[in-house]
């Protein structure tokens, strides 16, 4: 798909006979996939780089039963997402995504006035807030489409559900936000 | 917020956001790395705490070998770690690599020399694999007091003739327990140690300078090889057996001749 699954398959062929380095190359590929997808299930930032390691960890080892030509990808993020949802499920509690952080960090909005900027930024948290209102299934179905951008095939895969289901659910998760963004708004929140 | 966003600014909102989705910069394969190295550590180590117990039937030749395995350096200690999770397997870190005997010869196989896997797997008590990547057995041995059968390949194309073993592929299959020591290897610094993928589960592959390995007798006692040093090898467990492979082969070959066991 789109060209790089296939230099996935050949560095998971590597890997599944007993190249590590090619491993560490998929690795590298997609920590921050994983840690993202990991980050939208715990809520915490470094939760989400210790289950994103115990993901990729466990997929190592996992990759004797990996399908040959499957794609990787989305294949990976169901196991860091289960290791993930166990995490939070230890902790005990709902997920906080905070993403103050990531909005210190530099963004494209130059083009942007200064007005502008600041309203971009209000909505963003304003969306962010109503989004760790919803529940953990209709938050990773968003996050994969909106912040991942992957396929609905992949989506599919990731979520282990038929590829039939991912439009509906994401089309159920996306009105979920807008009701709690409207109730938002009307509550004067 | 004081109006309401419609659905294609919450969709460019949602856009916007996973933009700025935090995520680590640094490369993460190096801590991957030392988990994947570092994963069944932990009950070996439990076990390290034993160890009096562990190796009073170790005879007092090899003393200086055990007890230089509880002078583990850390690094070594997280490679070691997961081979001790290979179900009857114990493996101990030497300060030096060990060497034969200046006599040493071509070895000699222990147990009743039987004609067919089959046979083997009557005698044995299990089923007996063979991987087809090697071909017919040059010769099949059955020991009872453990059981443990040993496939012997003198000459494989491909393969060169071990100097150690004299032959070009040992096999040996026996069913171990994580409580049960069936053999034990001593590795010193030259040997490397690797875990890789097989099957469902994980093998461990033990390449460069040969290593000492021991192997229970009837009595229980580990007894040394004298005769040789063992070659690379691939050691894993499967279906409650555990395998190990012994040939000079690359790390990749092992792996594909243990993933042909029929």
């Amino acid at each position: 798909m789109e060209g790089r699954p296939a230099e996935d398959a050949v560095l998971v062929d590597r890997a599944q006979h007993g190249d590590t380095d090619a491993y560490g190359e998929l690795v590298r590929r997609y920590q921050a996939l994983a840690t993202r997808t990991a980050y939208v299930i715990t809520g915490l930032s470094t939760e989400a780089e210790d289950a994103a390691q115990d993901g990729f960890t466990k997929a190592y080892f996992a990759l004797g039963r990996f399908r040959t030509g499957a794609p990787f990808r989305p294949w990976l993020l169901r196991i860091v997402a289960n290791e993930a949802k166990n995490r939070r499920k230890a902790a005990g509690r709902r997920p906080t995504v905070d993403l103050s952080v990531a909005e210190d960090r530099p963004s494209g909005d130059t083009a942007l006035s200064p007005e502008e900027a600041a309203l971009a930024s209000e909505r963003r948290t304003f969306v962010l807030g109503a989004l760790g209102k919803l529940r953990e299934e209709d938050r990773l179905v968003i996050a994969y489409r909106y912040f991942m951008q992957l396929s609905e095939a992949e989506m599919a895969d990731a979520l282990g559900v038929a590829r039939g289901t991912v439009k509906s659910r994401l089309s159920r998760a996306i009105a979920r936000l807008r009701e709690i963004t409207a109730d938002e708004v009307t509550a004067g929140v | 917020m004081s109006e309401r966003i419609d659905e294609r600014e919450l969709e460019r909102t949602l856009s916007e956001i996973g933009e700025r989705l935090d995520h680590p910069a640094r490369d993460m394969w190096p801590a991957v790395r030392a988990r994947i190295a570092d994963r069944h550590a932990s009950p070996w180590w439990s076990r390290l705490g034993l160890s009096g117990g562990m190796v009073a039937p170790v005879a007092a030749t090899l003393a200086v070998i055990v007890v230089a395995a509880l002078l583990l350096t850390p690094g070594v200690a997280d490679a070691l770690g997961h081979l001790l999770s290979i179900p009857g397997v114990q493996i101990y870190q030497v300060p030096e690599s060990p060497t034969a005997r200046p006599n040493a010869s071509a070895p000699t196989f222990a147990g009743q020399r039987v004609a067919t896997a089959a046979e083997a797997s009557r005698i044995a008590g299990f089923a007996v694999r063979t991987p087809a990547a090697l071909g017919q057995p040059s010769a099949i041995y059955v020991e009872t007091a453990p059981v443990r059968v040993t496939i012997v390949y003198s000459s494989v194309k491909g393969i060169p003739v071990s100097p150690q073993a004299g032959v070009s592929a040992i096999v040996v299959e026996f069913k171990g327990t994580i409580e049960t020591q069936i053999m034990a290897k001593a590795v010193g610094p030259g040997t490397t140690l690797d875990a890789v993928p097989l099957g469902g589960g994980v093998a461990y592959y033990l390449a460069g300078q040969p290593h000492q390995f021991f192997f229970k007798d009837p009595q229980g006692i580990l007894q040394p090889e004298t005769l040789r040093l063992a070659g690379n090898t691939l050691l894993w467990e499967e279906g409650g057996y555990t395998y190990r492979l012994e040939a000079q082969v690359s790390k990749e070959e092992a792996v594909r001749i243990a993933s042909s066991l029929r």
